[in-house]
């Protein structure tokens, strides 16, 4: 069994985290984990990044702190060339990101619940450019159960 | 040197990026003229399937001839639309191609798993447009990442998502019109159904039956989405009918009665007939002494007000998890107002649609030891699970001797049509406390890997079987009964067949590449006639044959016709 803390650490020690070290490529959901920023108007941003050699995404877990509206600017500073295809209400989003690139991208989630996105060439799903946007919150009040509140795990 | 970026500019809807042609995205308004007095007659415009059964009656019939017993065996595929999946999506082991095309004057709108839309030319099977909901990844199904299909009305149409929202998008465009979230997935709540548009109004109900959550049907404005009323399918502590659940405790608060099913409408009567889930947990009745009111009922409810008029409890106190969200077909016999309903438990009822009294109840499967109803509507319980660690075995299993897919009514033969499950189940009873958005059985249950079948059966409205064509596996797709004197039915292996509807006799079948698991629809474009069949297997198969739980899955749209000449 592990502590929180010990979980990075054996990670990297297990190469999980990584690229051709334990298993082929990085273990889903062994990046970091980034929040999205509030701006003035209530809207959400955040960067994502594709770093050189990692063929993850940075954060690879990126936590919105409601449903809405999120403006994502999206970065590839790897020597290869890669995508994203984003949940969005509507229609997902697609965008190509050829070496050292940097795009954008406005996406409409519910929350809460989280979601998949990544790059859907070649070998990068599998690879680790598989990654999951978190949106925290509650359904509005009007769409609860009539009914005390009940226990959770 | 900071050498500067590419500049990637800005994502685009990845629909764009699928052949389409400029101002091909557009579809014709044919929806703009839908209303409620068009659906109210939809059997005046056969060409058209307007509404979820084709029409409010929940017939599931069409009168067109076109195809017909002489020539069926000539049709052949027209076109297919396939949509395929990518990336990871909410239970991508379950989801299902479960929808009821719907055709409005030679545009086809269809629902699939995962939050898709689709407006397709119904001649040619190109795509016009596509919307996609977001659904969470980590969303509680019930049971399966499936959707049953959409209405139409007032130039939009309507969906429900996984998530639990129900969306109108516009008809032309697939552009979102309003969106309302109608339940709470931190509950276990989801949506599947498909909606239904009477007067007014759109109405959906809830999924979530195996996570104890309390069943709710809604109603919201066409036009602008405003919330109308909400009907609670299991009373709370003083309303009528919670008397049959324990006067201590919040059993009625997670009792279930989901309605995930679409309802039927009279007219005549302003009543709405939907039938209701299982209680839950589903197999430890110990937790929730009494009846358990909805649960398990047919409910007749004033689509004006959403009051409760009337029930008829199938299976008081159940224990098997035979939900009674099977169809509520409208006919009439003798100058009475009827409904006819084939129930989960394994038996056919027919009730008074005015008042709910009982008029004749029929086995319409082989094998039924659970319990006995009686002509009178005796329920008596014989196995089912009681004691803590001892496993039972009964008949039907939780799947029922029919699962939702529907049956059919011919007025032409006046004979009902009915994909009959005759699979059995073992449940053993391991009691667990309660938390919220966690299942909520109550047992442990496998359903039968063998000793099964299967049919296709047509029964009176006495409720006397006329014919029977039989099947190894079980069938778990909807009829579809024709004026050509035609029955529609595919398997779960993928065969997709036409019997005659007045002798059972199979005279074509065409193999479909996966199994079928939805409700295939027919209409009428430029003079020829087409039979469309969503084929993807999936959904909750390890409950109603888990014998195909290996089988591939699949995601086509296939219309059938007969040559061009």
């Amino acid at each position: 069994m592990t502590t929180v803390q010990e979980r990075i650490d054996l990670l990297n020690k297990l190469g999980l985290d990584a690229q051709n070290k334990a298993a082929l490529g990085q273990v889903l959901g062994t990046g970091d984990i980034g929040q999205a920023t509030e701006k003035a108007d209530g809207g959400l941003k955040a960067t994502i990044r594709i770093r050189p050699d990692k063929i993850s995404w940075d954060p690879s877990i990126l936590v919105m702190p409601h449903g809405g509206d999120i403006e994502l600017e999206l970065i590839n500073d790897d020597m290869n060339t890669h995508c994203a295809l984003l949940p969005s209400n509507g229609d997902r989003k697609f965008i190509w990101l050829v070496n050292h690139s940097r795009g954008r991208a406005t996406l409409n989630l519910d929350g809460p619940g989280y979601y998949w996105y990544s790059s859907p060439t070649g070998n990068d799903e599998g690879r680790g450019l598989t990654g999951a946007i978190v949106v925290l919150g509650d359904v509005p009040p009007e769409a609860r159960l009539d009914r005390p509140d009940q226990p959770r795990p | 040197m900071t050498v500067e970026y590419v500049d990637a500019g800005e994502a685009i809807d990845q629909g764009t990026l699928s052949g389409k042609v400029a101002g091909g995205d557009v579809a014709p308004a044919v929806v703009h003229g839908v209303n409620h007095e068009r659906i109210l007659n939809a059997q005046a415009e056969p060409q058209n399937w307007l509404t979820y059964y084709g029409a409010y009656n929940g017939q599931r019939y069409s009168p067109l001839d076109q195809i017909n017993t002489d020539n069926v065996k000539r049709i052949g595929p027209a076109w297919v639309f396939q949509a395929g999946m990518t990336g990871l999506i909410a239970g991508a082991s379950t989801y299902s191609f479960e929808a009821a095309p719907i055709v409005v004057d030679g545009v086809m709108f269809l629902s699939g798993w995962d939050g898709w839309v689709w407006a397709l030319d119904a001649k040619t099977g190109t795509e016009i447009w596509r919307y996609k909901h977001a659904v969470p990844f980590d969303v509680s199904l019930c049971c399966g990442n499936v959707n049953r299909g959409v209405a139409v009305a007032a130039g939009k149409v309507y969906v429900v998502t996984a998530n639990a929202h129900v969306l109108a998008l516009d008809a032309t465009t697939g552009e979102r019109v309003w969106d309302k979230t109608y339940g709470d997935v931190r509950a276990g709540e989801s949506a599947t159904v498909a909606p239904l548009v009477v007067k007014d109004k759109i109405i959906v109900g809830s999924s979530g039956g195996e996570f104890g959550v309390r069943g709710h049907l809604d109603a919201f404005d066409l036009e602008t989405g405003e919330h109308q009323w909400r009907c609670y399918t299991v009373p709370k502590p003083g309303e009528p009918g919670s008397e049959t659940w324990p006067a201590d405790g919040e059993a009625w608060a997670r009792g279930g009665a989901n309605c995930w099913v679409t309802g039927t409408f009279d007219p005549e009567t302003n009543l709405l007939y939907v039938g209701t889930g299982n209680p839950a947990p589903d197999f430890d009745g110990g937790v929730r002494e009494g009846d358990n009111l909805y649960t398990d009922s047919i409910i007749a409810v004033d689509v004006d007000t959403g009051q409760i008029r009337w029930h008829y409890q199938c299976t008081p106190h159940d224990v098997w998890d035979y939900d009674s969200i099977g169809e509520c077909i409208l006919f009439e016999s003798d100058g009475r107002k009827l409904l006819g309903h084939f129930d989960k438990n394994g038996y056919f009822f027919v009730v008074d649609r005015t008042d709910g009294a009982l008029v004749q109840i029929t086995p319409f499967v082989d094998r039924i030891d659970w319990g006995a109803i009686t002509r009178d509507g005796t329920v008596t319980p014989r196995r089912y699970p009681d004691k803590e660690g001892d496993p039972v075995h009964f008949w039907p299993g939780p799947a029922g001797a029919k699962e939702w897919t529907h049956a059919a009514y011919s007025p032409k033969t006046g004979l009902f049509y009915v994909p009959v499950q005759d699979v059995g189940a073992t449940a053993t009873r391991r009691r667990r406390e309660f938390r919220e958005s966690i299942p909520y059985w109550g047992a442990g249950v496998q359903v039968d890997l063998d000793d099964m079948a299967g049919s296709i059966s047509a029964f009176d409205a006495k409720g006397d079987e006329q014919w029977r064509w039989r099947n190894e596996l079980p069938m778990c797709a909807s009829v579809l009964a024709t004026g050509g004197d035609l029955v529609f039915a595919g398997e779960p292996s993928g065969e997709f067949n036409a019997l005659d509807a007045r002798t059972g006799e199979l005279l074509w079948q065409f193999q479909c590449g996966s199994g079928h698991h939805s409700s295939p629809t027919t209409y009428l474009v430029d003079g020829r006639q087409y039979v469309a069949v969503p084929v993807g297997w999936g959904g909750w198969a390890e409950g109603f044959l888990p014998g195909m739980l290996g089988a591939g899955h699949g995601s086509a749209l296939i219309t059938f016709a007969l040559p061009e000449t």
